[in-house]
């Protein structure tokens, strides 16, 4: 007699491959996520290179050219001061992405963090975590950065500028970190939330999963369990969250230069450059045409990218 | 590449060496009421290198007796009473560490859901791959040889190929047997196989059953299998106990059960297999209504409720289970039988 049958109604017999590259396999089906991907890329790409490559210096002054219409010489036209909007664009995408990356990290440390604690032991330090959270979401987020960037911002650059004075140290000349720290500090301080929240999430239902249980009647350490069991499947929602929440982070940027306390100038953001432009619009359309429509680009483009990384990561999904 | 005739050994019920040995097992359950109690007291036994059957219907609590011995209990339920012994060890008792040296190197599992009961992120390679690690302390490659062996023996078709799929790249009866494959990875001493075909269509369930009464014929370890289908497991088990909310109300040779089940209960499960002489007979459920709900247990008997020969002793005390035949080795938990008995 045969011991083992060998008959199964369905034995798809198919190569295996790799849960990456079969996501990618999906994400490329994906045209949104494609698109979306593309986009990211080539910005990506602008904020690294582009500066070195504009046609003019994004400082450099032509003030017998102000408010020039779009043209073959300047691209998206001029500002009031004479400088070419394609290059101010161009630098504002390295820092859209600078600040999008630093405070979506920050953001996702603290989220993390907290939320897989909160998740995996439960109990005080849960409640303690999701008291945290509920509070910092029910805040109005522009009010808590107004109010930290009226309280903190003087006091800072005006010790600067007297220890400057004191020491001659050009360290305490550039008032511009100042601005880097608060923009990023505050952004990270109320975008951590819902990192917590889906990561602490993630955690109590995948610690109910079945195969948690198979791993634990296996023998194996909490430990092990711990990072190869619940770690990685809780990894693909928040790969899809901060993918959209780098995309949020250069919106939010743009809501707080509109407020007055983000990037300042003379360092070009989309934010600041939308915010002057909103001031003129009716004149030189151009001026708030250009930065605006390359941040909806943007934010579009990480959202699609987000999406399309949600199904593709989802290998239940796969057909 | 597997014996075919090999001679099983009796199993050694009848000397009475147990393997496992639950004893009075008390299950709890934390509601918003308090506690309620989901398992009564349970014993349960298994010899070396017999093959034990669980049937009841489902909410029997036969799962989380299995989960309780090995202390795998979800939150909120918990083991308020009893012991479980393990080759003479109380599992209830000895160290975590100890315990994880049982799990998966002696008892091996195999859960009820194909679909959600492998890790869906790791290579079932790696999947089989980890108990050897950990519990035989293999290499990586030595461990990488065995699951190959493993798959092979489960009858996976290309199974030195298949290390490297996900579970999502295998249809239901192939994760069924890479879960059996797993569970008997470190040749454990029990398997308990816990509804392993539920989820699976009628020909591939006869196909795991078979597979797996060939593999303990070939591994000589026993195995617990659970099913709320007797007829499925009638020629694989040695002796079956029926669970009826929490408590054995029968336990019998397997054809001492079909020959003369005792319990109303019993008789209403056998009563609802479909006859394959008969075609006109489908699906007849004798048993109206449901078990008791866990903190809605009747006082006496937990089957009066629903039981055809309910006398008003039923309702005030429980009845235990007592030896019918002379060697007590069919017992039953029920008034009404054990007198018709005396009065034989
Ligand atoms: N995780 C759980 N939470 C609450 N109740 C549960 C849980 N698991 C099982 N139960 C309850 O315990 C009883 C027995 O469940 P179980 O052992 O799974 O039954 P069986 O395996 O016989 O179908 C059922 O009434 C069920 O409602
Ligand atoms: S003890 Fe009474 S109620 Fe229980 S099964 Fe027997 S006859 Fe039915
Ligand atoms: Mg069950």
């Amino acid at each position: 007699m045969s011991v083992v049958p060998m008959t199964d109604t369905a034995v798809e017999i198919e190569p295996p491959v790799s849960l990456w590259r079969d996501a990618w396999h999906r994400l490329r089906r994906n045209k949104l996520a494609v698109f979306g991907l593309a986009v990211v890329v080539i910005l990506a790409f602008t904020a690294v290179f582009g500066p070195y490559l504009t046609p003019y210096d994004f400082l450099s002054q032509d003030l017998n050219s102000r408010n020039l219409a779009p043209s073959l010489s300047h691209l998206f036209g001029t500002d009031d001061l004479g400088r070419d909007v394609f290059s101010r664009v161009v630098y504002g995408t390295r820092t859209a992405f600078l600040v999008a990356i630093v405070v979506t990290f920050i953001a996702v440390v603290i989220g993390v963090t907290l939320g897989a604690l909160a998740g995996f032991f439960g109990g005080w330090l849960d409640r303690i975590v999701m008291w945290l959270t509920d509070m910092t979401m029910s805040i109005p987020n522009l009010l808590l950065v107004v109010v930290i960037n009226a309280s903190l911002k003087s006091p800072i650059t005006s010790w600067m500028e007297s220890r400057y004075l004191a020491t001659l140290n050009p360290l305490y000349r550039e008032t511009i970190w100042v601005d880097f720290l608060l923009v990023f500090g505050s952004m990270a301080l109320i975008s951590w939330p819902p990192y917590a929240r889906l990561v602490r999430a993630q955690v109590l239902s995948i610690r109910s999963r079945p195969y948690i249980t198979a791993a634990q009647a296996l023998g194996l350490t909490n430990r092990i369990i711990l990072m190869r069991y619940v770690v990685p499947n809780a990894l693909g929602p928040l790969i899809v969250a901060v993918s959209a929440g780098l995309g949020t982070a250069m919106v939010l940027e743009s809501a707080f230069s509109f407020l007055g306390v983000g990037v300042n100038p003379p360092t070009p953001s989309w934010g600041n450059m939308i915010s002057d432009g909103l001031r003129v619009w009716q004149h030189y359309p151009h001026l708030l045409a250009a930065p605006a429509a390359v941040l909806g680009l943007a934010s579009v483009a990480f959202s699609f990218l987000g999406d399309g990384l949600n199904d593709a990561l989802n290998p239940r999904g796969a057909k | 590449m597997m014996m075919a005739n090999t001679i099983r050994p009796e199993p050694s019920t009848k000397t009475g060496e147990r393997l496992l040995d639950v004893k009075g097992l008390t299950i709890e359950i934390e509601t918003r009421n308090g506690p309620a109690t989901i398992v009564d007291g349970i014993d349960l036994h298994v010899g070396k290198g017999e093959t034990l059957g669980i049937v009841g219907e489902s909410g029997c609590g036969k799962s989380l007796t299995m989960l309780s011995m090995m202390r795998l209990l979800p939150n909120k339920i918990r083991v308020t009473k009893g012991e479980a012994n393990f080759a003479g060890r109380d599992l209830q008792t000895m160290s975590n560490s100890e315990l994880r040296k049982v799990r998966g190197g002696d008892v091996g599992f195999i859960f009820q859901d194909p679909m959600t009961s492998l890790n869906p992120v790791m290579r079932i390679g790696q999947q089989l791959a980890e108990p050897l690690i950990y519990h035989r302390g293999m290499s990586k490659a030595q461990a990488r040889k065995r699951a190959g062996e493993l798959l092979r023996l489960v009858g996976i078709p290309g199974a030195e190929e298949r290390l490297d799929a996900y579970p999502h790249e295998l249809s239901g009866g192939m994760r069924q047997r890479v879960m059996i494959a797993i569970g008997l990875a470190c040749n454990p001493q029990l398997l308990i196989a816990d509804e392993p075909t539920t989820a699976l269509d009628v020909t591939i369930q006869a196909q795991i059953v078979d597979l797996v009464k060939d593999l303990r014929d070939k591994l000589g370890m026993s195995v617990v299998w659970i099913t709320h289908d007797l007829a499925l497991i009638a020629g694989l088990v040695d002796r079956i106990n029926v669970l009826y909310a929490g408590t054995v109300v029968e336990d019998a040779p397997v054809d001492a059960l079909f020959a003369n089940p005792s319990h109303p209960y019993t008789q209403g499960l056998l009563a609802s297999i479909p006859k394959l002489s008969d075609e006109r007979s489908i699906r007849l459920s004798s048993i109206g209504g449901t078990p008791p709900e866990p903190g809605r247990r009747p006082k006496g008997c937990p089957f009066a409720p629903r039981c055809p020969l309910v006398e008003s002793i039923c309702h005030d005390s429980v009845p235990s289970l007592e030896g019918l035949s002379q060697n007590g080795s069919h017992r039953v938990a029920c008034f009404v039988a054990q007198r018709k008995l005396e009065a034989a």
